[in-house]
C-alpha cells in the first residue's frame, strides 16, 4: 500500500509538472498582458505533432525534433500575436474568445493533415525504474527534469536578467515600468510568443508519454488554468507548484476513490485554497 | 436593427429553399449519413464516412446502377455530428425533410438515443442503418420497421462477446478488470459484459475513467492491487495506446482483452506484452494477401483519399460503411424499387451479401457477420480464430 | 431601437406561417432557447460585470431536476420547475454568497464558478441510479397546455416554436424591468467600479449576489424546457463548451444591449446548419468568424448596426 501510494504520488509530481510548465505560459501571458491565452492548448497540441511528425516521419533524432516542434510553434505563436493577440491586450474576455476562435482553427488544420487517426511515437527511452518496488517509467522522469530546469531557468531569466526585471515591473506597474524605459509593445510579445514556445516544449515531451489526437489540448489547458488560478497568477514557481498539487491530487484522489471523478479531487482542492487565500498559495495579490 | 433579423430570415429562408432544391433530381438515390468526423469520439464516424464514399464513388463511377429498366446514381450527404446530440436531431430532421431514404449511422450510442423519437416519427419513410450499441434494445420495439443494426451484438446466444468471454474462459480467467470511458458506450459495455462474466463465472473488478484521461497510472495501479488476470480496457485506440503502454512499462499487468478497438496497441508493445485478446472484425493486414475484395477496396481507397491506409482504423468499416452500400444497391434490384422502403427492408432481411465482409441480418434487422477473434502472444506471433455465425 | 424590436418579434410571431421546415423551426427553437439563455446571461455578465461560468450548470440542474421529477415521481411538468428553479436558486445563492463574499475578481470568479460547475457534472454523470450517469434520461413525455377545448399537448414543431419565442419574451422582459428599476442602476454602478459603488452606500454584495441568482434561475427556466424539446437529458448539458458557447454569443450580439444576445444566439445557433462544407473547413471557418467579430466588431452585431445608422 505505502509503494502504491508514493508510486501514485510520484506519478502525481510528474503529471503535474506537464500541467505546470503550460501553466507557467498562461501565467506569464495573463501577467503581461491580461488576456487567458485558451489555445495554450492548442499550441501544445501543435507541438506534440510536430514532433510526431519530425522525429518519426522526418526521422531526425528525438531532441531535435522537439527543438523544431519549439521553433515551429513560436514561429506560429508569433504570429498569432502580430495578426491577433496584440489587439486583444488587457480584455479578458475578447482575448478568451479569440483564443478559443483559434482553437478550432487549429484543430481544423491538423484535423485535414493527420486525420483523427491517433498517433503515437516510437518509444524514445523504453523501460522503466525499479526503486525500493517503485516503478518508474524513465521516459516520464526524463521529461520531468526537463520541465522542471526550463520552469527554475526561467524563475532565474526573470529575477536575473535585466529582461525578466522588466516583465515583473510591468506586471506589478505598467505606467512605471513605461516610464522607466521598459518597451512594453515588446516586452509583451516576447512573453506570448515565451508562453507558446513553452506550450510547444510540453507537447513536444508529452509527445514521448502518451498518444496524440487533435482534441488533446483542451484537458490541459484546463488544468493549466486551474493550476496558476490555485498558484496565484503572476508566481512562476507557483505555477509548478499548483500544477504539482493538481498532479498528486489526481493521482491520490483516484487511488482511493473512483477514478471518475478524478477531475474533481483537483478542483475541490482548487475551491478550498481559494477560500483560504483568494489570491492563490503563492501569490500575494488579491 | 430591423435589417439584421430580416437579413437572417432571409439567410435561414434561402438555406432552406437550397435544401429543397437537392430533392428534385429524380434518377438520383440519396444516401444520408450522420457521424461524428470531428471532435472527441470522431475515430468512429470518420472510417465510416469514408468506407462509404469509397463505395458510392465506385458505383457512379462505373455509370451507377439499374434498378427496373432504369439507371441510377447515388448522392452521398454527409453531417458532421461533432458526437452532439443536438447537432445530430436538426441534421436528422434535415434529411428527413430532403425525403431521405436511406441513413447511414449513427455509431454513438448517445447520439442515437437522441434521433430515436424524431425516427420513430418518420417510421416508414426511411431505413437507417445505425451502429450504436443502443441500437440493440430498440430493434423489433413498435415504431421501429426503419431500423437496421450493423454490427455483430455482443450478448446473445451467438454473440461475439459470448464467444470471446467463452474464449477467457477456456485460458483459465478468473478474474478480470475493466477500465473505460465514463461515457454513454462506456456505461452500456459495462452492464452487457457484468452480465455476460457473471454467467461464465468469471469475477469482475471495474473503473472508469473520464473522457480525455491520458495517464491511467492511477487506475491501473488500483485495479493491479486487485491482482485480476487480464484486463479488459476500452475504448478508443488513442486510449488503448496509452493503457497498454503505462501498463505493461509499469508492471501493472501484460494481459489484454478488448472487444472495441484494434491491434495496434499490441503490436507496438508486442514484447512487452503476454497476451492480446482482440475482437477484429477483419484483420486487413493479412486479408489483404489473401482476398481480392479486400485488396481492392484498399487501392480504392488510396486512389480516392490519396494517402496511406488506415489499417487500424479499417476493421470499423464492418458498420455503416462500403459493404452496406453495395448491399443496399443490391437489395434495391431485388426489390425492383428505389423508395419503397419496406419492400428494399424485406430484400435486406432475405439477402446475404458477400463483400469485404458475409453480412445478413436477423428477422430483428442486426446485422450478423465474420469476425475475427486475433491472440497476439508475446514477441508479436499473431493467431487468429475466425468465426461465421451466418452460417448458423 | 424599440420599433426595430417590435418589427423583429412580428416577423417571428408570423414566420411559421412561411417556413414549415421541421428543420429550420428546430433550429429556431434551440435558437429561441439559447437567446433566452444568452440574455439572462449577460445579466450577471454584461450588465454586473461578472464572468459566470455557472450558467450551464443552472441550465443542467434544472433540466435534469424537472426530468427526474417527471419521469420517476410522475409529477405535472409545470408543477415540476418550482422545486427546479428552488434548487438552482439554492445553490446559486450559494456558490454566489462563497465568490462574492471572498470579492473573487474578474478571471479568479470564473474559474471558481467554473469549478462548481464542473463538479455538479461530475456528480450528475456518476450518481448513477438517480441520473442514470452518462447515458442520461430519455424524456418521451410532453408538456401540455389547457385551453378551454382540453388539454393540448405541445409536441408539434409549431407549438414549440410559439413556447420558446414566449419564453425568450418572458426572460427578456424581466431582464429589461429589472434592468430600468433602481437595481438596475446599482448594477451599472458596480459593473464600473465597485469599490465606488460602496462608498456609494451601494451594498455590492447583496446586488451581486441577487445579479447572479436571477440569472442562474432564469438559466433553469430555460434548462426546465429544454429537456423536454429535445428529448433527453445528459451530462453534457453541464459542459465548459456550452458556458463558452453562451459567452460567445453575448460577444457576438453585443455585451452593452439587451437585444444584442439574442441576436448572437440566433446567428450562432444557425451558423453550423447554414455553412454547407466539409467537417474540418466548418470547424475551421467557425473559429475563423469568431476571431473575426471580436477583432473587427467589438461593440458585436448591435454596435455595429447603431453606428452605421449614426453614420447615415
Amino acid at each position: 500500500m505505502t509503494q502504491l501510494v508514493i508510486g501514485q504520488m510520484l506519478n502525481g509530481v510528474i503529471v503535474g509538472s506537464l500541467y505546470g510548465i503550460i501553466a507557467l505560459g498562461v501565467t506569464l501571458t495573463f501577467g503581461l498582458t491580461g488576456i487567458v491565452n485558451f489555445a495554450l492548448g492548442a499550441f501544445m497540441m501543435f507541438g506534440a505533432y510536430a514532433t510526431w511528425y519530425l522525429y518519426d516521419v522526418v526521422g531526425l533524432p528525438y531532441p531535435a525534433a522537439v527543438l523544431g516542434a519549439v521553433i515551429f510553434v513560436s514561429i506560429v505563436g508569433y504570429i498569432s500575436d502580430r495578426a491577433l493577440f496584440q489587439f486583444t491586450r488587457g480584455n479578458l474576455v475578447n482575448g478568451l474568445l479569440v483564443s478559443i476562435g483559434m482553437i478550432s482553427v487549429f484543430e481544423a488544420l491538423v484535423l485535414a493533415a493527420f486525420t483523427t487517426t491517433p498517433k503515437d511515437l516510437t518509444y524514445v527511452l523504453p523501460g522503466a525504474l525499479h526503486v525500493a518496488g517503485i516503478v518508474l517509467p524513465k521516459i516520464k522522469v526524463a521529461v520531468c527534469v526537463v520541465f522542471l530546469a526550463v520552469i527554475f531557468g526561467t524563475y532565474l531569466a526573470l529575477t536575473r536578467t535585466w529582461l525578466g526585471r522588466a516583465a515583473f515591473a510591468y506586471a506589478q506597474n505598467p505606467e512605471a515600468a513605461a516610464l522607466m524605459g521598459v518597451r512594453t509593445g515588446r516586452l509583451q510579445t516576447i512573453v506570448v510568443v515565451y508562453s507558446t514556445a513553452l506550450a510547444g516544449l510540453g507537447g513536444g515531451l508529452y509527445a514521448s508519454m502518451y498518444s496524440i489526437e487533435p482534441t488533446i489540448g483542451s484537458a490541459y489547458i484546463l488544468k493549466a488554468v486551474e493550476a496558476a488560478i490555485l498558484a496565484g497568477v503572476g508566481s512562476v514557481i507557483g505555477a509548478l507548484g499548483g500544477g504539482i498539487i493538481l498532479g498528486v491530487s489526481e493521482n491520490l484522489g483516484s487511488v482511493f476513490f473512483p477514478s471518475a471523478f478524478r477531475d474533481a479531487y483537483g478542483l475541490v482542492f482548487l475551491i478550498a485554497i481559494l477560500l483560504v487565500r483568494p489570491g492563490g498559495l503563492f501569490g500575494d495579490r488579491p | 436593427m430591423s435589417g439584421s433579423k430580416r437579413a437572417l430570415l432571409a439567410g435561414i429562408v434561402a438555406s432552406g429553399l437550397l435544401w429543397g432544391q437537392a430533392a428534385r433530381a429524380e434518377d438520383v438515390v440519396k444516401i444520408g449519413q450522420i457521424e461524428a468526423l470531428t471532435g472527441a469520439t470522431a475515430t468512429y464516424g470518420w472510417m465510416s464516412a469514408q468506407g462509404t464514399k469509397v463505395a458510392v464513388e465506385e458505383i457512379n463511377a462505373k455509370g451507377g446502377f439499374k434498378v427496373g429498366d432504369k439507371t441510377y446514381k447515388l448522392e452521398l450527404l454527409q453531417m458532421d455530428t461533432r458526437g452532439e446530440p443536438r447537432e445530430a436531431t436538426v441534421q436528422f430532421r434535415k434529411m428527413m425533410e430532403d425525403k431521405v431514404h436511406f441513413v447511414f449511422g449513427p455509431f454513438l450510442t448517445n447520439v442515437f438515443n437522441a434521433i430515436e423519437p424524431i425516427a420513430n416519427q418518420n417510421n416508414g419513410k426511411f431505413l437507417l442503418f445505425a451502429g450504436a450499441t443502443s441500437a440493440h434494445n430498440a430493434l423489433g420495439k413498435p415504431d421501429h420497421d426503419y431500423l437496421l443494426r450493423t454490427w455483430n451484438w455482443d450478448a446473445g446466444s451467438v454473440g461475439f462477446g459470448k464467444l470471446m468471454v467463452d474464449y477467457l474462459k477456456k485460458l483459465h480467467t478468473k478474474k478480470v478488470a475493466m477500465l473505460f470511458q465514463n461515457d454513454a458506450f462506456g456505461k452500456t459495455a459495462v452492464d452487457i459484459y457484468s452480465g455476460l462474466f457473471k454467467d461464465a463465472g468469471i469475477e469482475l473488478q471495474v473503473e472508469l475513467f473520464e473522457p480525455g484521461t491520458k495517464d491511467f497510472s492511477a487506475s491501473l495501479a488500483k485495479l493491479a492491487a486487485g491482482k485480476p488476470d487480464i484486463l479488459f480496457p476500452g475504448y478508443s485506440d488513442a486510449v488503448l495506446y496509452d493503457i497498454v503502454r503505462q501498463s505493461t512499462e509499469s508492471g501493472f499487468g501484460n494481459r489484454f482483452f478488448l472487444v472495441r478497438g484494434s491491434i495496434g496497441p499490441a503490436l507496438k508493445n508486442k514484447d512487452a506484452i503476454q497476451d492480446y485478446i482482440a475482437y477484429v472484425p477483419k484483420y486487413f493486414e493479412s486479408a489483404e494477401k489473401t482476398e481480392p475484395k479486400v485488396k481492392a477496396f484498399i487501392e480504392s481507397y488510396k486512389k480516392i483519399f490519396k494517402r496511406d491506409f488506415p489499417y487500424d482504423q479499417a476493421p470499423l468499416c464492418s458498420s455503416s460503411c462500403y459493404d452496406h452500400v453495395y448491399m443496399l444497391v443490391e437489395a434495391m434490384q431485388k426489390a425492383g424499387t428505389v423508395d419503397d422502403v419496406a419492400k428494399i427492408r424485406a430484400a435486406l432481411l432475405n439477402m446475404t451479401y458477400d463483400g469485404l465482409w458475409k453480412i445478413k441480418y436477423d428477422k430483428t434487422g442486426e446485422a450478423v457477420f465474420g469476425f475475427d477473434v486475433i491472440h497476439v502472444r508475446k514477441g508479436g506471433a499473431i493467431e487468429t480464430v475466425q468465426y461465421d455465425p451466418t452460417k448458423e | 431601437m424599440k420599433y426595430a424590436i417590435a418589427v423583429g418579434l412580428l416577423l417571428a410571431l408570423v414566420a411559421p406561417a412561411v417556413v414549415h421546415s421541421d428543420s429550420i423551426l428546430a433550429i429556431a427553437i434551440y435558437g429561441f432557447m439559447a437567446a433566452s439563455l444568452a440574455v439572462s446571461f449577460n445579466l450577471i455578465f454584461g450588465f454586473t460585470g461578472q464572468l459566470s461560468m455557472f450558467h450551464a450548470a443552472s441550465f443542467g440542474v434544472s433540466a435534469y431536476v424537472v426530468t427526474i421529477l417527471v419521469t420517476t415521481f410522475k409529477w405535472n411538468f409545470w408543477l415540476a420547475i418550482i422545486p427546479a428553479l428552488v434548487v438552482v436558486m439554492i445553490l446559486s445563492l450559494i456558490v454566489g454568497t462563497i465568490c462574492f463574499r471572498f470579492k473573487l475578481k474578474e478571471f479568479y470568479f470564473a474559474v471558481v464558478t467554473m469549478a462548481f460547475s464542473e463538479v455538479l457534472r461530475l456528480i450528475t454523470l456518476n450518481w448513477n441510479s438517480v441520473t442514470n450517469g452518462s447515458l442520461g434520461i430519455t424524456v418521451v413525455d410532453k408538456p401540455s397546455i389547457w385551453t378551454p377545448s382540453g388539454s393540448f399537448a405541445i409536441s408539434s414543431g409549431v407549438s414549440w416554436y410559439y413556447l420558446t419565442l414566449a419564453l425568450l419574451v418572458i426572460v427578456y422582459i424581466i431582464c429589461h424591468r429589472i434592468l430600468a428599476s433602481w437595481i438596475g442602476r446599482c448594477l451599472a454602478a458596480i459593473r464600473l467600479n465597485d469599490q465606488l459603488g460602496e462608498t456609494l452606500g451601494i451594498d455590492v454584495f447583496k446586488y451581486k449576489l441577487l445579479s447572479f441568482a436571477i440569472g442562474s434561475v432564469l438559466a433553469g427556466l430555460v434548462g426546465a424546457f429544454y429537456g423536454f424539446y429535445s428529448g433527453f437529458v445528459e451530462p453534457h448539458y453541464f459542459s465548459i463548451p456550452l458556458g463558452l458557447d453562451i459567452i460567445a454569443m453575448v460577444l457576438l450580439g453585443g455585451v452593452n444591449s439587451l437585444i444584442g444576445p439574442v441576436i448572437g444566439a440566433l446567428v450562432l445557433t444557425a451558423l453550423p446548419h447554414v455553412i454547407e462544407l466539409s467537417a474540418e473547413l466548418r470547424i475551421a471557418l467557425y473559429g475563423s468568424i469568431l476571431i473575426f467579430v471580436i477583432l473587427v466588431m467589438p461593440k458585436g452585431i448591435v454596435g455595429l448596426l447603431t453606428s452605421r445608422k449614426h453614420a447615415a
